[in-house]
């Protein structure tokens, strides 16, 4: 038993990096007041970007940061068509991830059986070789590879950033009330760009540590659908560092134990009252497709319930997402 | 030297914009993607030559293209008409998928004439789509929860359930291969002499004539019409919101759900997991180049379904993958978020000598 829950703890752990990468780039980015449904999209370029990169060059690190580069490169049309242009964030977001989708799918045929050394093994510097020893959630957390443990520092350093520097709270400021920040002498527009392309850029790196540290392949569509799961997290997250990570954790541990469901019995014993009802129910509720939706609906109870119970103001969603900025001409 | 740039916003639009958005953003996207083509050494105009007029001129080729256009056009609709309200519908393909399934139980499972069986079944699959996309638009009219998230995110939930279904209580038929039994015979759309298209094609034209009168005839289409560009005086006309939300989703959620099962019934035989190559993103685009009307819908509909019956046959002969279907796709839609900016705003260039005053930053859009 301790066994099964170090791996699935270890395997939760792995499927959360993703997810904290590309969710605290969507916060940044939501916080500025765009939104970016482009993540799917940029991760996927991001992970072939990365991939490629790294089969050519021979370096993972080079991998990563063209992962990271790409992603920001898409992310500058999301910018110029939603802040420039005053477009519909919902349509570009949209667009960019069919691009993605499509880009990666047209270039990508070439790269499927390519194989690379990505990033390697290794346990948290300085510390790590004594933490590991630590029972059941020791090689989880500090046994893992290079971006896992970026993603992790990032945590901290984007709440830092947000709710701690001027810069950050800029970015709050643009995305509550873009006029009044304008009045304050805050560049709205320059803003906004630093958050998407920084949004980005963190979509471009999860896709890359997809592709660089988790599979350490290239296949077609590989990002699977956990794009749209970030986004859907950063709502449940309530547009929060912090609890973006208890998030990706859930999310993870979700990932993890779908796999691993078909190795789970909970079923009551047949001759109990009410097995007949509660164990095909059961069956149904571990069905590792049926489990694919659950962060889904969570994420929709979450964004109801909080609606309902309070408000919108208590949900914590910039207010002034989805709307462009025009400024006064004078 | 300073560059000035001056954003002024139309007050009316001149007619060679109207008319000309939708050639320059289909000839905008095309000469986009011949990037990608030469990329991969092809020449653009050859390629372009085999997907256009090659489909367009010989009758498999337009068969093919009257078939895709079916699930196009419904789920086109399905976004368009919450667009007349001001709504975003982003999970048409969720709601096809629901009345896929629907459709399919009752086309395997009910022993009835044909006269009665189809449209008992394209009944299920409308009901089975209008409820999916009505969740997010009740949950909208009642609380406003933000549509566009909850149609989007029931849209991965509906496309599971699909899939576990194929794989567990509807499989049958294919071993261990996921995928529903085949439907009953009397369940598949006949085939429409002459023009020899499945029946679907005729459901299809039928939904768009419906919306357009809808629409332009209708009392219910004039309060849609009037909450989509002004919710806050419809309510003080004494319209309900309310009503009109839960109306265009219930309605649009229905037609995609109609389009599900027309593929299932009219092309594929059998539910599979997966069946939609994205149908119900496809309309977005579709929805936003037929946003004037329920026939431009139809046109917009036409425009990519030769799209992707064209990209199969580049696909074959060129070796190019299809994929390049999704690029065009994306780029009308780039192309066409462009032109619209250049619809509302009227955009001055000035190259200045001398810097701007000190009052105010060149170029108030960055």
């Amino acid at each position: 038993m301790v066994g099964f829950a170090a791996g699935l703890l270890d395997a939760a752990v792995r499927a959360s990096t993703v997810f904290i990468f590309a969710a605290l780039g969507e916060i940044i980015s939501e916080r500025g007041g765009v939104l970016n449904l482009g993540v799917e999209g940029m991760m996927l370029v991001g992970a072939l970007g990365g991939f490629a990169t790294t089969v050519v060059t021979g370096s993972y690190w080079l991998g990563f940061f063209a992962g990271m580069a790409l992603g920001a490169a898409l992310a500058l049309i999301h910018a110029f068509l939603c802040i420039t242009l005053k477009s519909s964030q919902v349509i570009s977001g949209v667009m960019l991830t069919l691009l993605g989708t499509g880009l990666t799918t047209y270039f990508g045929t070439d790269w499927v059986n390519e194989s690379i050394d990505g990033f390697p093994q290794m346990t948290l510097p300085v510390v790590g070789q004594y933490l590991v020893e630590i029972p059941v959630v020791g090689e989880a957390l500090f046994r893992s590879t290079a971006p896992d443990f970026i993603a992790l520092a990032l945590v901290p350093a984007v709440w830092w950033f947000l709710f701690r520097t001027n810069l950050g709270l800029e970015v709050i400021s643009v995305g509550e009330d873009p006029e009044t920040a304008d009045t304050m002498g805050v560049d709205v527009f320059k803003m906004r760009y630093l958050c998407v392309l920084l949004g980005g850029a963190f979509a471009g790196a999860a896709g890359a540590h997809l592709s660089l540290a988790f599979s350490q392949l290239w296949a077609t569509g590989m990002v699977a659908g956990r794009g749209w799961i970030a986004v859907a997290l950063v709502i449940f997250a309530q547009w929060r560092p912090e609890r973006a990570l208890v998030g990706a954790y859930l999310f993870g541990l979700l990932d993890a134990l779908r796999l691993r469901s078909q190795g789970i019995d909970l079923a009551l014993d047949p001759g109990a009252p009410l097995a007949g009802v509660v164990n095909p129910l059961l069956d149904l509720l571990m069905h590792p497709t049926i489990m694919a939706t659950y962060p889904y609906i969570a994420t929709i109870v979450v964004l109801v319930v909080t609606v309902v119970r309070f408000d919108d103001s208590r949900l914590g969603a910039p207010s002034a997402l989805l709307e462009p900025y025009s400024r006064e001409t004078d | 030297m300073n560059l000035s740039v001056e954003l002024e916003a139309r007050e009316d639009v001149p007619a060679w914009l109207v008319y000309g958005t939708p050639v320059f953003t289909v000839v905008g996207a095309l000469a986009l993607s011949a990037v990608a083509l030469v990329a991969l050494s092809v020449n653009p105009i050859a390629a372009y030559g085999t997907m256009f007029v090659e489909t367009l001129t010989n009758p498999f080729g337009l068969r093919q293209t009257a078939t895709r256009t079916v699930p196009l056009v419904l789920t086109g609709l399905a976004v368009y008409l919450p667009l007349r309200a001001g709504l975003w519908n982003v999970g048409a393909e969720g709601q096809l998928y629901m009345g896929a399934v629907v459709g399919t139980w009752i086309g395997v499972n009910v022993s009835l004439p044909m006269v009665a069986l189809i449209p008992l079944a394209i009944l299920g699959a409308g009901v089975a789509g209008g409820l999916w996309a009505g969740i997010p638009a009740y949950l909208r009219a009642k609380w406003d929860v933000n549509e566009i998230i909850t149609t989007l995110l029931l849209t991965f939930v509906a496309v599971q359930i699909a899939s576990y279904l194929v794989r567990g209580p509807m499989q049958g038929g294919l071993g261990n291969i996921p995928g529903s039994a085949e439907l009953l015979d009397a369940a598949k759309y006949p085939t429409i002499p002459v023009l020899e298209v499945h029946a679907g094609f005729l459901v299809a034209l039928l939904a768009v004539a419906a919306t357009a009168i809808l629409v332009a005839r209708t009392r219910m289409g004039f309060e849609v019409t009037f909450v989509g560009s002004n919710p806050l005086a419809a309510a003080q006309a004494g319209m309900s919101t309310f009503r009109v939300y839960l109306f265009v989703f219930l309605v649009g959620g229905a037609f995609a759900g109609i389009g599900g099962f027309s593929e299932i019934s009219g092309v594929q035989g059998r539910l599979r997991p997966a069946f939609s190559p994205d149908y119900g993103f496809t309309a977005i685009p579709i929805a936003l180049l037929g946003r004037n009307g329920a026939v431009r819908v139809l046109l917009a509909a036409v425009f990519f379904a030769v799209l992707f019956v064209g990209g199969s046959r580049l696909e074959v002969s060129y070796g190019v993958p299809a994929a390049l279907v999704d690029v065009i796709q994306a780029l009308v839609i780039l192309c066409l978020i462009t032109a619209e900016f250049f619809k509302r705003y009227s955009v001055d260039v000035e190259l200045a000598a001398e810097s701007a005053p000190a009052d105010g930053e060149p170029g108030g859009a960055a």
